[in-house]
């Protein structure tokens, strides 16, 4: 793609030359410095006591201070514990359920059916979570809601499944699973696409019967796709979906279920607390950014396609 | 993806296998799997909606509904699409899915068009800029501080501006650029007396309509769903709550639940007190997903396109 002539244009000459292109790139970048790059300047406020009324540039600095605060309140570790153990819960559940769905979908006989079903699946992920969640939420209700109504007419007693601490992080994973298992089995489904179908005939010839096949071809056909995928997830370990927990959470469930996001923004914007809830995200923008590094060197060293 | 030819030997192979199997135990547990998962996830969207249109007296004394009423009742509908509340809310869901939709499309076609010419000085690094923000950012705060900066708080702008352009339908747009569309053309056209302007206007555009439907209806479909922006840069400005917000506020609100007026949400309306807040909640639910259900069918096939192209960022 280089051309050699393009390189030694000095400047302006290139201005001259291209400034159509030039002119067709300006709105794009001024939008991104002015929304992505200028607000960075920001950050300086996590090492500083920030007064909203001196600015960024006039406040005083404090170094550390409001990390050590941070990582000296025993509740910011249960954030970071609850957002670990839901990702743990998400890759251990929904990370194999996935891949268990897009090789049930690929072995189901009827290409129509599958057509359907897929149509199915795929669609609680273009909701928003309040609208799914919402959804959830009247499923759930104690006085009305279906899994209370069965769980009646059997004779047990209603359960006020979303106040309960012990139930929060079951229903999050399972929720996220409705949602996005379905379309998350795309991938898989195009990698398995691809698998020469010679394979199957050989080993039918052989004796093997689906099952077999679809342990000894089908799925290591997928084993880049799923380790990709895998790597994916826990560079996301210390993330977590701030739409869906503030959907389901409620103060009653912080215990259990308040996350990193949601931590930030409670700290942020609802108590002010401008420098800790900067320095919370600093923080995690920087693991976040070591670990997907990490990530896209070993996918590419494992010779399948690099993230970018 | 499937290619045509692919696809013909996969069914070719399937329908010989089944004639080789037979019916077997093997099958039967794929599709009860396959069809049990398809109805968890559809189920609860036919309660909704079974519940939205079945008088509650009705509704609240099955345990699990499966049909719907043979006479249909639209009396939520009508309570709900009289407030005035929804109209509003309906009114800024719609321009804000609009404007914000088809702006990102725009900064982001031209740009993805302008960094695919990588000959040109300065492109690669500015390529680099975009992609850098989906690994790093300013974080809320900031970012909250520099739409208050800019005067845009509790307003329209505030509620779209701050999150458009997004990376990925960046890198999907530039590879596009980069991939599908033939140098050779380009320089034809050139050749034959086009200058940047006329190329870009006569071949690229017309040639890239598919991907910016494709790009557009992903920024659309986020749009719609986004009520983080509320939340964040608008809340103190009730004229702008989004479709999602007011359905947030009714499934949130306990006085709301309880049927109380004068919360949040029964202010729209002393009518709506009247009726049962499940059936309204329900209704709610099914007015917001309606456009989405309505362009389904496209969403799920440029989706499925996206996400697939969006795995080979290159």
């Amino acid at each position: 793609m280089k051309e050699a002539q393009g390189k030694k244009l000095g400047l302006q000459t290139s201005l001259k030359k291209h400034w159509f292109i030039y002119l067709l790139v300006l709105p794009g970048l001024l939008y991104v410095l002015l929304f992505r790059y200028v607000p960075m300047y920001g950050i300086l406020i996590a090492f500083q006591d920030y007064r909203p009324r001196r600015g960024v540039l006039g406040s005083d600095f404090v170094g550390f201070k409001h990390f050590i605060n941070l990582f000296s309140d025993p509740y910011f570790f249960k954030v970071i514990w609850n957002t670990f153990i839901i990702n743990v819960y998400g890759i251990v559940f929904g990370f194999t359920f996935t891949i268990f769905l897009a090789l049930m979908l690929n072995e189901l006989m009827s290409s129509k059916l599958k057509r359907v079903l897929q149509t199915l699946v795929y669609l609680p992920n273009f909701l928003s979570w309040i609208i799914f969640g919402g959804i959830i939420i009247l499923f759930l209700s104690p006085s009305e809601g279906l899994v209370n109504g069965i769980i009646k007419a059997f004779g047990g007693k209603e359960t006020y499944f979303l106040i309960e601490q012990d139930y929060f992080r079951t229903i999050v994973t399972v929720t996220n699973i409705i949602k996005n298992a379905g379309f998350g089995t795309i991938i898989y489904l195009a990698a398995l696409a691809s698998v020469d179908q010679q394979q199957y005939e050989s080993a039918t010839i052989d004796g093997a019967n689906r099952r077999h096949m679809m342990l000894h071809i089908t799925l290591p056909a997928i084993y880049p796709t799923i380790a990709v995928m895998l790597l994916m997830n826990l560079a996301g370990i210390f993330s977590a979906n701030f739409e869906h927990i503030y959907t389901l959470y409620n103060p009653l469930v912080y215990e259990t279920g308040d996350v990193i996001p949601t931590y930030l923004y409670r700290m942020g914007l609802e108590k002010g607390e401008y420098e800790i809830s900067t320095a919370v995200s600093l923080v995690f923008n920087i693991i976040g950014l070591i670990t997907l590094v990490i990530a896209n060197k070993i996918i590419k060293k494992m010779n399948v396609v690099g993230i970018v | 993806m499937l290619s045509k030819m692919e696809m013909e030997s996969q069914s070719n192979y399937r329908k010989s296998m089944r004639m080789k199997m037979g019916f077997n135990f093997y099958d039967v547990f794929v599709a009860v799997f396959c069809v049990g998962f398809a109805l968890l996830c559809f189920y609860p969207m036919w309660y909704v909606l079974l519940g939205s249109i079945t008088p509650y007296s009705d509704f609240s004394k099955t345990t699990i509904p499966v049909l719907p009423p043979l006479v249909p009742d639209f009396s939520y509908y009508g309570a709900i699409l009289k407030t005035g509340v929804f109209y509003n809310a309906l009114t800024v869901s719609f321009a804000k899915t609009l404007f914000a939709a088809s702006l990102s499309v725009l900064l982001t076609a031209t740009m993805a068009y302008a960094v695919s010419k990588t000959h040109v000085r300065g492109m690669p690094t500015i390529n680099w800029l975009v992609i850098l923000t989906m690994f790093f950012s300013g974080g809320l705060i900031p970012n909250y501080m520099l739409v208050k900066e800019l005067g845009m708080l509790n307003t329209f702008w505030g509620l779209t501006l701050p999150w458009l352009l997004g990376a990925t339908n960046f890198i999907i747009m530039r590879n596009y650029f980069v991939a599908a569309i033939p140098q050779d053309l380009e320089e034809a056209a050139k050749i034959d007396g086009a200058n940047d302007i006329t190329v870009f206007f006569r071949v690229i555009v017309p040639l890239s309509k598919p991907t910016m439907a494709a790009v557009f209806l992903f920024e659309a479909v986020s749009q719609w769903n986004d009520w983080y922006s509320y939340l964040i840069y608008a809340q103190r400005e009730p004229m702008l709550k989004p479709l999602v917000w007011v359905l947030k506020e009714m499934l949130t609100d306990p006085a709301a639940s309880a049927g109380a007026s004068g919360s949040n949400i029964y202010q729209m309306s002393r009518d709506l007190a009247a009726f049962p807040p499940m059936g309204l909640k329900m209704t709610t639910i099914i007015l917001s997903m309606l456009p989405i259900i309505l362009f389904y069918p496209f969403l799920q096939k440029y989706f499925v396109k996206g996400i697939l192209i969006g795995a080979v960022k290159g």
